[in-house]
């Protein structure tokens, strides 16, 4: 039976008047796709959503809608008749869990869009404040600053809920086209991955391993942090690209101190090519300036001139210590410090360049004769699709 | 069973007849043997069995071996013990220690304990001389292990022990000589009465025997930190593991039976193995020096290196062959995997690229011919 019932508060595309039909559209899309195990019902009206399910269900669907990018916050509704002791029997059961919660204060807000009800709006708040206050004499009423707000809204049914719950916020997952994430085992990427998901791009992942060098352990960690961001895009595609060749050419054939930067570039040429294959509009990276010594912005234009989509990188002027904030609130965290290397030390130059001079390295590069490696490395690249999980996988250390 | 099986300094398959009659001694001869019944009688006879057997094998008295849960609980019944007496001391150790002995070393300091380390020299032996140079008047113990499980160095421990008297003859206190001798047992003969030490720690599943059990030879007698029902004359109280204690005896003397075989056997692959890696070029043994045949080494262990060649992808690669090797040092860079080779001085580009090969009684000609060939092979086509 479909008697629990959620509002949904989309902020951010509300702001966009014109082009609101079409973000409520990609919503509507993913959560529904997000939904299609559970039994539901999901109506928009006024610029939000309101989403009808099984009581049953309430944990998966909550789950859920802390994780869908474009979802401002949501709330459980109480829904009641049109009645004022109705209305109150609701707002009890809203305020006692939160009193439960150490709230000492509330206030009412209430709206009608039913103008035949006996009460308006000040009206339905006065009453409501009386009955709250003779059942729990000890709580007070703040209208400035209240622990918990209690909406009252009359229309076909009277509905009652309260604060709710924070979403991700956002724009929906594809409103803002199809990008490509460098994805690795790092703390920066996943991060970097759910900061463009927020800002609606939706994501394929692409992962370079060099077996033997890198361990099936450092392939699984990266497959789990794709399963959580998962989490947020609806469903992921995971890439695996086996870069051995291009990593031992670029030892044998390039200067040692540029090695970690043709890596990169390699790494930049082989997004270019599978985003053209899989028709998407940007690559997305996590790189962050002067992280390491050979982020630089100098570095940077000599990776990024091999490939003609837009590089997003949502992390070049974030600090790390948020970058792992944000981690930690995405559950990426804790995988992401497991021990399991995804590049081999020895492939690593002990004083990489820091300040690639653009013309000079561009004509080195070329003369590396890497084209090949790199197009045969895109040739064998594995793909896997990651579901939507209502368990992403979590840190587990062996031994 | 792993098809090429060359952990065995790791542990050792153990033997299955043994280990079904252990089975049934633990489904029959089940009470406790500190029960004071009949069956309890029963059970205590096989268990004083077992520690006469394993006393004998060792050249002592059933009085002086404490059964335990292993090699590591031996060492910290030992280690542990100094805790016992408030008075300022220090301990003495070597600094190629196992963990069990190394890691606890680190609690003794974080405690008041004055650690002294005492480091091996670069083919990874300690000295006596620099053993008793490191003695101080409040030393309470010195600990040096028999075989280093990741060269196979075999250390002095008599002239050790000598010294160590003979630098203590004046002190007030004598310290408590401990030995880990648990790649010791079952491949050398392993007289700690002759050696002069007062502790040795041994483990069952080295030898063949089972998981989860072990003992230690005490010539003299320690206040454990650990109480309780009081078995093991207090030592190591618990209730007593009778069936693993008996297969562990059991194990014991099978190995004592073919020692020098095994010894022989041990050699003669130690030489095919060490020959082998000469033949591959630019590898080298770890310490480069070691010749086949050097009675310096358990021929047992040999450790390895393929520099260019991270020694963790080389594990990988021949894991992926079907060979079952160890790492000597890990490539997520975790100190403690280098710890022994970095105490000898052993260059950080070897110690990266090195691996731990190990024998036993039932490796055979072709699984050591079959790792070098994929040894070979992995690092032509994988070194950097």
């Amino acid at each position: 039976m479909l008697d629990t019932l959620y509002l949904i508060k989309i902020g951010e595309i509300r702001l966009k008047e014109g082009n609101r039909g079409e973000f409520e559209r990609f919503l509507r899309q993913d959560l529904t796709r997000r939904l299609t195990t559970i039994e539901h019902r999901l109506s928009s009206r006024e610029g939000r959503f309101y989403l009808k399910v099984d009581g049953t269900s309430a944990k998966e669907v909550e789950f859920i809608l802390s994780r869908t990018p474009g979802i401002n916050a949501w709330a459980r509704s109480l829904r009641a008749i049109k009645d004022m002791q109705s209305i109150a029997k609701a707002a009890l059961q809203v305020l006692e869990p939160a009193m439960a919660r150490g709230a000492g204060t509330f206030k009412i807000e209430a709206r009608r869009s039913d103008k035949s009800f006996e009460l308006d709006s000040y009206g339905i708040a006065r009453a409501l404040g009386s009955a709250l206050l003779d059942a729990h004499p000890d709580i007070h009423v703040d209208v400035h600053k209240p622990d918990i707000t209690i909406f009252v809204e009359i229309r076909e049914k009277a509905y009652v809920y309260g604060d709710g719950f924070a979403g991700v916020r956002g724009l929906p997952v594809g409103s803002g086209g199809r990008g490509l994430l460098l994805l690795s085992g790092g703390i920066d990427s996943p991060v970097a991955g759910f900061r463009m998901l927020s800002r609606g791009l939706s994501l394929e992942s692409l992962y370079f391993h060099s077996h033997p060098y890198t361990s099936q352990q450092a392939w699984d960690k990266v497959r789990d942090l794709a399963a959580n961001l998962a989490t947020f895009s609806g469903g992921i595609v995971m890439h695996t690209m086996q870069f051995t060749e291009v990593q031992l050419k670029i030892k044998k054939d390039a200067p040692p101190d540029r090695s970690t930067l043709y890596l990169r570039a390699c790494m930049m040429m082989a997004a270019d090519m599978v985003a053209r294959s899989r028709v998407l509009n940007a690559i997305v990276t996590g790189e962050s300036l002067g992280q390491v010594a050979s982020q630089t912005a100098e570095n940077m234009r000599f990776t990024e001139s091999y490939t003609s989509y837009p590089v997003l990188r949502p992390l070049v002027g974030t600090d790390k210590e948020d970058t792992i904030r944000i981690a930690r609130s995405i559950g990426t965290y804790e995988l992401s410090i497991l021990p399991y290397e995804d590049c081999c030390v020895l492939f690593a130059p002990k004083h990489p360049v820091l300040k690639a001079q653009f013309n000079a390295e561009r004509e080195a590069f070329d003369h590396a004769g890497l084209v090949d490696v790199v197009t045969e490395a895109v040739r064998t690249m594995q793909t896997i699709t990651l579901p939507f999980s209502f368990t992403p996988p979590r840190a587990e250390v062996r031994r | 069973m792993i098809p090429r099986y060359l952990d065995w300094a790791a542990t050792a398959p153990p033997y299955a007849d043994i280990l079904e009659q252990a089975t049934t001694h633990a489904t029959t001869l089940y009470a406790n043997p500190s029960s004071q019944h009949r069956a309890g009688v029963a059970a205590h006879e096989l268990l004083e069995g077992a520690r006469a057997d394993l006393a004998m094998l060792i050249g002592t008295t059933p009085g002086r071996i404490i059964f335990t849960s292993g090699g590591t609980e031996s060492d910290t019944i030992v280690a542990l013990s100094t805790l016992t007496t408030a008075a300022p001391k220090s301990v003495v150790i070597s600094a190629i220690e196992h963990a069990a002995l190394y890691e606890q070393a680190r609690i003794l300091k974080s405690l008041g304990t004055t650690v002294i380390m005492v480091k091996p020299d670069r083919d990874g032996f300690i000295d006596p001389a620099t053993v008793a140079t490191a003695i101080r008047p409040d030393t309470a113990l010195v600990a040096v292990m028999a075989v280093n499980n990741e060269t196979g160095a075999i250390q002095p421990i008599k002239a050790i022990a000598d010294a160590v008297h003979e630098a203590a003859a004046h002190s007030r206190r004598q310290p408590f000589i401990h030995c880990d001798a648990v790649q010791a047992l079952g491949k050398f003969p392993v007289e700690p009465e002759a050696w002069g030490i007062d502790g040795a720690a041994f483990s069952a599943h080295k030898l063949g025997g089972p998981r989860g059990c072990g003992a230690l030879y005490l010539r003299r007698p320690i206040s454990p930190l650990a109480c309780g029902g009081g078995q093991e004359s207090g030592m190591r109280p618990g209730t007593h593991n009778t069936p693993g204690a008996w297969a562990f005896a059991q194990a014991a003397m099978r190995s004592a039976t073919m020692l020098e075989q095994n010894l022989a056997r041990a050699r003669h692959l130690e030489a095919l193995i060490i020959d082998g890696i000469a033949s591959i070029p630019e590898a080298r043994t770890v310490p480069e020096g070691r010749r086949p045949g050097d009675a310096r080494y358990s021929p047992y262990i040999v450790s390895m290196a393929f520099p260019g060649l991270g020694g963790e992808t080389m594990q990988r690669l021949l894991d992926e062959a079907g060979i079952a090797v160890s790492t000597g040092a890990a490539c997520s860079g975790s100190k403690k995997e280098r710890r022994v080779l970095d105490a000898m001085g052993i260059e950080p580009r070897l110690s990266f690229a090195s691996i731990r090969v190990s024998t036993g009684r039932s490796t055979t000609d072709e699984d050591v011919s079959t790792f070098l060939d994929a040894a070979r092979a992995a690092y032509a086509h994988y070194r950097l």
